[in-house]
């Protein structure tokens, strides 16, 4: 694929801008809390769209294309199943002990709730988890600039990396969220032309489900047995692996995402982040997974000169590489021009990817390790410039994280292995925590810990795809996708159980000290008076009948 | 800083080089382009940008 002299020129205004607003932000950051926190102003549409912003990160967009040209429109559970029902039950019970309880970050609230222990725990696993995951993140974004483009590998990760550096060195957190909405933006005006004009060049909606296998073509319907589907995943496995325990942990506990929601000016913004995200979150599999599935009914149409309208690529070694069909559309569609946008939409999914995990890691490493651990009182300047440092540092790895991923293949699965269930069982550390007043620091801990066995034996016991199975194959999976679920699954009941079971035999804490961070034992005020949409309630109603409608449309 | 300010002029540039590539290079098609893509996008383009900018200008006016 080759770019015009105007694509450049496309590409280079953006740069200007993502770094621009970094710069008109500089003034702002007086404190610690502006840089890392935004010091708690920012205005709740803005919130809501970097809290799904932040999501939208390369892997992201490019596999979501992927799955779709793989499992067709089965691929949107991802959205209306793994990410709605977390997003309103986050907003709605979960945000008032996050935001209530005046917790500058997740672990702190671990801190706030169970003890030092718990805190330190789960604070340097994240910590390196977002320094691997945002080392992952570019070292994709550098595999595909330089196979597409041509660009060279170190010069395209060293480059976005110093873009993003450079604008959230300058305006903290704050930087990152409003280039987020930017970046959002961006992202659907790159891709939105590439779905229509696909879908229209493949006989319209109709036309292009015509086109399809009938088991690519349906949410729901094939989901009775493994075999049917081509996700080969059965009813319970989704429901219970996807869209509960691995999309709670990930959007309930996430710090990632949970800090744009803590960003907000008011109880009430902080509330209503997930629940607006959950709107425009509905509507992307339209922006991001339809041009994978419409590739796959223009694979099967003629074209006029022989073969086929579009070709899916295939990889060196054989099989389909459904990872470069994003950018190979792009060059059908696209001319000169819109495909500078389209490009450019790309680039800010990198960043914002980027961005999200080194905004995250800044602030835990400040405060919930440097405060916490190696030095606990000093002037909040100094914690500014911790933060600052951090922030470098948190870049620099990441480029480190990268380059271990290009030396190493077995990293980048050992890695996606982890992410696939550290989130899930901190959910139930959640759920306990916050609904259970019984709920003790020595349980919070004991399960945490136990729930990475039980992660192992499961992955150790079963196989998937050629993976796990290491102790004894005592299952098979129809794909590697459902053996994460299960694991993930596994890792929760683990650390409920252990949870619970320990919590029971120790000393529980006295109510008066977990005011505000137990359901029942915190006030949580009513927004009487403001109009419907201003208030969580009925809006998350508005959101369940939405996401509940679309379901019953591609069933 | 009111985001809808850059955000909206960022748009209104990003509109104006796309409508001016599809007024001036109308002909420009990608393998599988059936319309003028530049022209369509670069208008939709513009408007949502000014629209951002009415709003930043709406609500400066409203707090001085």
């Amino acid at each position: 694929m080759t770019l015009a002299a105007i694509d450049y020129v496309i590409l280079a205004t953006y740069f200007v801008f993502v770094i621009g607003i970094g710069w008109m932000l500089r003034k702002r950051m007086a404190t610690s809390g502006d840089f890392l926190l935004s010091g708690r102003s920012v205005p709740v549409w803005i919130t809501s769209l970097a809290f799904i912003a932040a999501n939208l990160g390369s892997q992201e967009i490019v596999g979501m294309a992927a799955s779709g040209a793989k499992y067709g429109i089965m691929t949107c559970h991802f959205y209306w199943l793994g990410a709605i029902p977390a997003m309103i039950f986050m907003g709605l019970f979960m945000m008032p002990f996050y935001y209530g309880s005046k917790a500058r970050s997740v672990p702190e609230f671990l801190k706030l709730r169970f003890d030092e222990k718990t805190r330190g725990f789960n604070a340097i696993l994240f910590a390196a988890m977002t320094i691997f995951s945002s080392g992952i993140s570019m070292f994709v974004t550098g595999i595909w600039l330089h196979l597409v483009l041509g660009w060279d590998f170190a010069a395209s990760v060293i480059a976005t990396a110093a873009i993003v550096l450079l604008y959230t060195y300058l305006g903290g957190l704050t930087s990152a969220i409003y280039n987020e909405v930017l970046q959002f933006f961006l992202i659907v005006a790159g891709f939105l032309p590439l779905s229509i004009m696909a879908c229209a060049k493949a006989g319209g909606w109709q036309g292009m489900l015509s086109r399809l296998p009938a088991n690519m073509t349906h949410t729901w319907k094939y989901m009775g047995h493994a075999a049917d589907n081509p996700m080969g995943v059965e009813l319970f496995g989704m429901i219970a692996g996807l869209g509960f325990v691995m999309s709670f942990g990930y959007w309930c506990t996430n710090f990632l995402v949970v800090q744009r929601a803590m960003a907000a000016d008011s109880m009430s913004a902080a509330r209503r982040t997930p629940l607006i995200g959950a709107i425009p979150k509905m509507f992307m599999p339209f922006v991001v997974i339809l041009p994978g599935i419409v590739a796959v009914a223009l694979a099967h149409m003629p074209a006029p000169g022989g073969g086929h309208l579009y070709e899916i690529p295939l990889k060196a070694g054989g099989g389909n590489d459904y990872n470069t069909m994003i950018f190979t559309l792009m060059g059908k569609f696209y001319p000169a021009g819109i495909l500078g946008v389209g490009l450019t939409g790309l680039m800010a999914s990198f960043m914002s990817g980027m961005a999200g995990n080194v905004t995250a890691f800044n602030t835990v490493f400040t405060y919930d390790i440097y405060q916490s651990y190696i030095r606990k009182t000093a002037p909040d300047k100094h914690y500014l410039f911790v933060g600052r440092m951090t922030t470098i540092a948190g870049v620099v790895l990441s480029i480190g994280a990268a380059y271990v991923c290009k030396s190493y293949d077995n990293i980048m699965d050992l890695l996606q292995f982890v992410f696939a269930f550290v989130n899930a069982p901190l959910f139930a550390t959640f759920l306990l925590g916050m609904f259970w007043k019984r709920a003790t620091a020595h349980g919070a801990f004991s399960g945490l810990v136990s729930s990475v066995f039980g992660a192992i034996l499961t992955f150790g016991f079963t196989q998937a795809e050629g993976h796990g199975g290491f102790l004894y194959c005592a299952h098979r999976f129809g794909s590697q996708m459902v053996q994460n679920f299960w694991i993930a699954i596994a890792a929760f009941t683990t650390c409920l159980v252990v949870t619970v079971v320990v919590s029971l035999a120790t000393v529980p804490r006295p109510d008066s000290e977990m005011e505000g961070l137990v359901y029942g034992l915190t006030k949580i005020k009513k927004d009487e008076g403001a109009r419907w949409y201003q208030r969580p309630a009925p809006l998350a109603v508005f959101v369940a009948v939405l996401v509940i409608v679309i379901n019953i449309w591609l069933a | 800083m009111d985001l809808r300010l850059p955000s909206g002029l960022f748009f209104v540039i990003l509109g104006v080089i796309l409508t001016g590539l599809g007024v001036f290079a109308p002909g420009l098609r990608a393998p599988l382009t059936d319309l003028n893509v530049n022209l369509y996008a670069g208008l939709c383009m513009l408007v949502f940008g000014a629209f951002l900018l009415l709003m930043a200008l709406r609500a400066s006016r409203k707090q001085p």
